[in-house]
């Protein structure tokens, strides 16, 4: 069980620090910018939240067979399937969470008001510093929010983490599924116990959550 | 000579501009939706517009060339009527952002000039609306900009604070040697320190008359001689 919980612990934490730095870029591009593709790419975002985690698994399995470009490629660098690896699981969690990461940090880029913005332009402040002097700090609460979110969501998968990761002991059975094994082989003890865990950490997350969303308003309201 | 021919349309106003101005202390009046605010916006390049602007001898926009120097390389100094003070920084931090070393002693100077010295370490939330005001001028001007761009600087200020804030604005204004051009509703008192006064009317400058040659009176009058 502890073995089962730590992979989860890993998995979530590893998928939402890489997921942090792809999801800013993306969460910038559809705060700002109007391109080609900006709806496609909007949709492409969200469709882990309406898509049946199974379907997303499939693809991403079928993308990492070593017959694949991706898979293939993988194989042959590290001399091992990324399918039914840790690697492959983090890869697919963060096409899964892509959402729960990039929606909060857009809303809180676009709810920087334009006034501050303007303000970094005639005081001189060039891109980087814009970003990391007036956009970071002002979008900190949704950047926590993303990540939170993200967090918990790769704990509570289970479709997706099943199909691509396997639930190899030790490797990629994640507490979820463990979950699932001790109610199948009836360990009703144990069962109660991960269960009771895995509340614990998503209750403890979205309390963050919400926390972070009250204050969030009170500093766009210019306090 | 510092020279603007600027044209842009922003929603029903079209603003058509031509003069040139000086390193001097302009005030500019005009109706609500005269085009002043989206003047100073142009003037700053946060409004797009078509023609040309020099500033301190460099060019800033030749649109015809398809040149514009951004605003973030045209060292302006801005008072907007959002001051825009960033909530999670100091007084100090805020007027020194976007600033290279820190000169101490010009700050120290111009927090005393602009009456924020006891403020300098509190955050913005902590401010009146009066005092955030003055925090936002002592920010602009702190960088010793090129162009120092004016909206109502003075609109949250007590009557007592503003004369000698004017006064202040109008010594400093001759020690840089800038363009200052300030979007002012209270007339008399501010004619009285400008070296010119501008009157905007549906995006046109209708005077650009020096302080001694402008007769006193409504600045509309003088209009209807001029046709």
């Amino acid at each position: 069980m502890l073995e089962s919980l730590l992979i989860s612990l890993q998995l979530a934490l590893v998928t939402t620090i890489i997921l942090l730095c792809i999801a800013l870029p993306l969460a910038y591009l559809l705060a700002f910018k109007s391109f080609a593709g900006r709806t496609a790419l909007e949709v492409v975002v969200a469709l882990p939240l309406v898509l049946p985690p199974t379907v997303l698994g499939y693809f991403v399995l079928v993308m990492m067979a070593p017959d694949s470009i991706i898979g293939g490629a993988w194989q042959s660098l590290f001399n091992r399937s990324l399918a039914f690896s840790f690697s492959g699981m983090v890869a697919a969690s963060i096409l899964y969470s892509l959402p729960f990461a990039v929606q909060p940090m857009q809303q809180a880029l676009r709810s920087i008001p334009v006034s501050w913005l303007e303000m970094a332009q005639t005081q001189g402040l060039n891109m980087k510093q814009t970003l990391l002097q007036v956009m970071l700090p002002a979008a900190k609460g949704g950047v926590l929010v993303a990540a939170a979110l993200s967090f918990a969501h790769t704990m509570g998968e289970f479709g997706v983490v099943l199909m691509v990761g396997g639930s190899i002991p030790g490797e990629t059975k994640v507490a979820s599924i463990a979950l699932f094994d001790m109610v199948e082989m009836q360990q009703s003890d144990q069962a109660w116990i991960l269960a009771l865990i895995l509340l614990a950490v998503s209750f403890v997350m979205l309390s963050l959550v919400y926390t972070i969303n009250r204050r969030g308003l009170d500093v766009s309201a210019g306090r | 000579m510092n020279h603007m021919q600027l044209t842009t349309r922003i929603g029903t106003l079209d603003l058509q501009v031509d003069a040139n101005f000086a390193n001097s202390l302009i005030m500019i009046s005009g109706d609500n939706g005269a085009g002043k605010t989206t003047l100073l916006r142009a003037l700053a390049g946060l409004a797009q517009a078509d023609g040309q602007l020099s500033v301190g001898g460099r060019i800033w926009l030749d649109s015809a060339a398809g040149f514009m120097l951004p605003p973030q390389q045209r060292r302006l100094g801005c008072v907007w009527a959002d001051v825009a003070l960033l909530p999670w920084l100091r007084v100090e931090e805020n007027i020194l952002l976007g600033t290279g070393s820190v000169d101490g002693k010009w700050l120290a100077e111009l927090a005393e000039l602009f009456e924020i010295t006891p403020l300098m370490r509190r955050k913005p939330h902590m401010l009146s609306t009066g005092e955030a005001q003055r925090v936002s001028l002592t920010r602009a001007i702190y960088k010793r900009p090129t162009l120092l761009l004016l909206d109502e600087p003075f609109s949250a200020q007590a009557p007592a604070i503003r004369q000698r804030l004017r006064l202040c604005l109008q010594s400093l204004q001759t020690r840089l040697h800038i363009p200052v051009l300030m979007v002012s509703h209270d007339t008399d008192d501010t004619r009285a320190l400008a070296h010119e006064h501008w009157h905007m009317r549906e995006g046109k400058l209708l005077t650009a008359l020096p302080r001694h040659s402008s007769p006193v009176g409504n600045p509309e009058q003088k209009v209807a001689n001029h046709d």
